[in-house]
């Protein structure tokens, strides 16, 4: 299992569409990936639950990943992170 | 090839009997207003005394003939716009209004060319004319249909025309109008050069007839009945009537030419002992077959009417016949017959043409206002005395040709078995329902299908399903569909729908419902919307369709009333209020209906200007451009997330489809601002419910798009996301189908 957070630079937070280009990396991995933010927690496969968080800018989002490639994914995922939020 | 004639011919007939309605009236007003205005007859009748000029009775006389006679002055613009409607396949009104736009634009173009060419007085005598103050070429009627015709083809080619984002003003049906006024700006022009060649084709004809006496005058009444369906007649007419192809005559030291001036000079004249029947041999025809021929005919359709339906009949071949007979006006009852039986119309026009043929050879001279009824017979026939218009010769022919229609008539229709009003075949007999039938009708019903959507099911199978569809209308009493390949049409299963007959004609089927025909049709178009049609056959299942709705189109029969005035918005209520949107689906096992979130125009996704959505980076769906500020709920659901920014909503629907509505592009900048929202998360929400409002105008002097997008974010769970409708939609109705 690898963890990391990140605290959200983009003024708009994840809105739409973000959100839907973050479902869209998270699933190109195999691993179970996994956001937690204020309490809240959402599969970064399910667009509704990810929008549904409602993270705004300076949130602090916990990313945990799991599964086979999840090394790469952790590494992918922080990446688009930190190109996109 | 005459089977798609008798396609187009029939949908042109129909698109004509809009402003043929209008006629009748039109034709009483001028009819009594000019006759009682006209100075000859003042005089004549020593009326002067009550009707004087500047009296009241005058003016209101005056003020009829004129109202009348705006209408038939005007009749070829009411042609452009009616003629258009009636071809149209949606979006009517704005067929209608770029009718009146090509109308105008091309008579506009004509008048600025023969100005061009040297004004009136260097074109061919009488071939121009003002129409609504255009100094334009003489075309009749025919301009108003060749308008129609081809505007209603502009249109149904152009009207969801798209055009790219900095013109999409322009776009969809605002284009119609504005390729309209190009079009025929062009047309305008070809008609210029063209149109004399065919009024000098015309003219040759009509000297043809002039030259050929008794013959000639036979031929000139074939002709003209045959150019009745076409709207033609007065083009060929008129000439006669009104020019010196009716003949010159010297009256009273004053040189006239037309046969109707003729007439109405010699009526004025008092040295007039007979009236010249060289003048009144194009006009005092009318009269036998008017007054007497055709109201037989209408009776021998009455009698050859099956009992059942005569009562219905009875009251429409009445009111045809009575107009007829009264003012002359026989298209409310030709039409009846011509589109079902054109081989009786041919019968009728060869018996026309002889009337107008023994009119001239018995010497009658009755002139008339503009047609022969009884109005015009009494006022220049029998008024005038037999001595001057040997009427009495109308009455001996009309009643000849009375006996001669009713049994021409009622043989051929008996004999020809053809179907003629109330003659439409019926092979249904009433059954008696087993208690089965109807708890499966029931059963169909409590499933979520309204009786209409059952009985459209039925219909559409039986026209051989949706795709078959090429052209679906209705008139009077029938559905008037044009198919693809008739060989799949089914009549019983037609007939089964409640229908009384079918009729085929090539590509061409009329199904006969009587006058509740426009209510089926409104259900059928409401069908056609939803997805279930794709497939109408599945909902129909393995029930004996048959015995099953026999029952159901009793039924509706007997409650046709409060059917009509209800089933409109029963479909859509039906599908949202009382049964979620999971129950639509059951029927046909995994499908599920979302309705228009909005008022305004449905796009495709892949045309939103945003790649996220655009490439369905978010998943599918189908997006809506609003016309007004309002968000409503696509289905029954809850509403996960509103945005806090309001621009943006959470839906998970009863049958678990996940859906983003995003209202515009990009407006998450606007903070909030301009949005309210009107429901919270948790919260229970029923299809239609009002989400999120917000201010349409100022989000775009923001500078933002408002494309809504509604996208399925568990599209991946689905077999199919379909987008079903595009064009103008309406909150409500059915979008996206997902199986």
């Amino acid at each position: 299992m690898k963890t990391f957070t990140y605290t959200i630079q983009d003024e708009i937070g994840i809105h739409a569409r973000p959100a839907g280009l973050l479902v869209k990396a998270a699933k190109g991995y195999e691993s179970e990936i996994t956001l937690t933010c204020k309490g809240k927690k959402a599969s970064a496969a399910k667009l509704m639950a990810v929008m549904g968080m409602g993270v705004k800018c300076g949130d602090e989002v916990t990313v945990t990943v799991e599964g086979a490639d999840e090394t790469a994914a952790a590494k992918g995922m922080e990446e688009f992170f930190n190109s996109n939020l | 090839m005459k089977d798609k004639i008798f396609g187009i011919l029939q949908r042109v007939g129909r698109s004509f009997m809009l402003p043929i309605a209008l006629l009748p009236v039109a034709g009483l007003l001028l009819g009594i207003g000019s006759s009682f205005t006209n100075p000859t007859t003042i005089e004549t009748y020593r009326l002067g005394s009550i009707i004087k000029e500047g009296g009241v009775l005058y003016t209101v006389l005056d003020i009829m003939s004129k109202t009348g006679s705006v209408v038939f002055d005007n009749l070829a613009l009411l042609f452009a716009m009616g003629v258009a409607i009636g071809m149209a396949k949606k979006e009517k009104e704005v067929a209608a209004l770029s009718g009146a736009i090509g109308y105008l634009i091309m008579n506009t173009a004509i008048s600025a060319l023969i100005t061009a060419k040297g004004g009136v007085e260097a074109m061919a005598a009488n071939s121009t004319t003002s129409v609504l103050g255009i100094t334009t070429l003489q075309m009749g009627v025919f301009g108003g249909i060749i308008v129609g015709l081809g505007v209603a083809a502009l249109h149904n080619r152009f009207y969801k025309t798209e055009l790219p984002q900095v013109l999409s003003f322009f776009g969809g049906t605002r284009f119609v109008p504005i390729v309209t006024s190009i079009v025929y700006l062009i047309v305008g022009i070809v008609m210029f050069y063209l149109w004399p060649v065919v009024q000098s084709g015309i003219a040759h004809l009509g000297q043809l007839v002039l030259d050929s006496g008794y013959a000639g005058t036979w031929i000139y009444g074939i002709i003209e009945r045959a150019l009745i369906p076409f709207g033609l007649h007065h083009v060929f007419y008129m000439p006669f009537w009104q020019t010196e192809l009716g003949g010159s005559m010297l009256i009273d030291g004053t040189v006239v030419q037309g046969a109707q001036n003729i007439f109405f000079a010699e009526l004025a004249s008092k040295s007039t002992d007979v009236f010249s029947v060289s003048a009144t041999r194009f006009m005092t025809g009318k009269f036998p077959f008017m007054m007497f021929g055709l109201p037989a005919a209408a009776f021998a359709m009455y009698k050859a009417a099956r009992p059942e339906k005569k009562k219905v009949v009875g009251g429409l071949l009445l009111s045809a016949a009575l107009t007829s007979f009264l003012t002359g006006i026989t298209e409310p009852l030709e039409f009846t017959f011509l589109f079902v039986a054109p081989l009786m119309y041919g019968v009728h026009c060869v018996l026309a043409g002889l009337s107008y043929m023994l009119m001239h050879i018995f010497g009658v001279g009755v002139g008339m206002t503009f047609s022969g009824g009884f109005i015009d017979f009494t006022l220049f026939g029998v008024l005038q005395g037999n001595a001057k218009t040997h009427w009495i010769w109308i009455v001996i022919v009309g009643i000849v040709y009375a006996i001669v229609y009713y049994f021409v008539f009622y043989t051929m229709i008996t004999k020809l078995k053809l179907r003629t009003p109330g003659r439409e075949p019926d092979h249904i007999e009433p059954k008696l329902y087993r208690r089965s039938d109807v708890n499966e009708a029931k059963a169909s019903k409590a499933a979520g299908g309204t009786s209409g959507d059952v009985i459209s099911a039925m219909i559409l199978t039986g026209l051989g399903g949706k795709e078959n569809l090429s052209d679906l209308d209705c008139c009077a009493t029938r559905l008037r569909v044009t198919v693809k390949d008739a060989s799949k049409v089914s009549d019983d299963l037609l007939k089964s729908s409640g229908a009384s007959g079918v009729i085929h004609k090539g590509d061409g089927v009329q199904v006969i419902y009587g006058p509740q025909v426009s209510v089926v049709k409104s259900n059928l178009e409401d069908f056609l919307d939803t997805p279930e049609s794709d497939h109408a056959e599945v909902l129909l299942g393995d029930q004996d369709v048959t015995e099953t709705f026999a029952e159901e189109r009793s039924a509706n029969v007997d409650k046709n009333q409060h059917n009509s005035a209800g089933s409109h918005n029963k479909n859509a209520d039906t599908a949202g209020a009382d049964s979620p949107v999971s129950q639509t689906a059951a029927d046909s096992g995994t499908q599920i209906t979302l309705y228009a979130h909005m008022n305004g125009t449905a796009v495709k996704l892949e045309d939103v200007e945003d790649e996220v959505f655009s490439q369905k980076i978010l998943g599918q769906g189908a997006a809506v451009e609003p016309s007004e500020g309002k968000l409503y709920a696509p289905c029954d659901g809850t509403v996960d997330t509103v945005f806090d920014t309001k621009h943006a909503v959470n839906l998970i629907s009863g049958d678990g489809v996940e859906i983003l509505l995003h209202i515009g592009i990009d407006t998450v900048k606007l903070n909030g601002q301009y949005y309210e929202s009107h429901v919270s998360d948790g919260q229970s929400v029923k299809k239609g419910d009002l989400l999120i409002t917000f201010d349409l105008e100022n989000i775009k002097k923001a500078g933002y798009q408002l494309t809504t997008p509604m996208i399925i974010c568990n599209s991946d769970d689905y077999n199919e996301v379909v987008q079903t409708a595009e064009g103008s939609i309406n909150a409500g109705d059915t979008l996206i189908e997902i199986k």
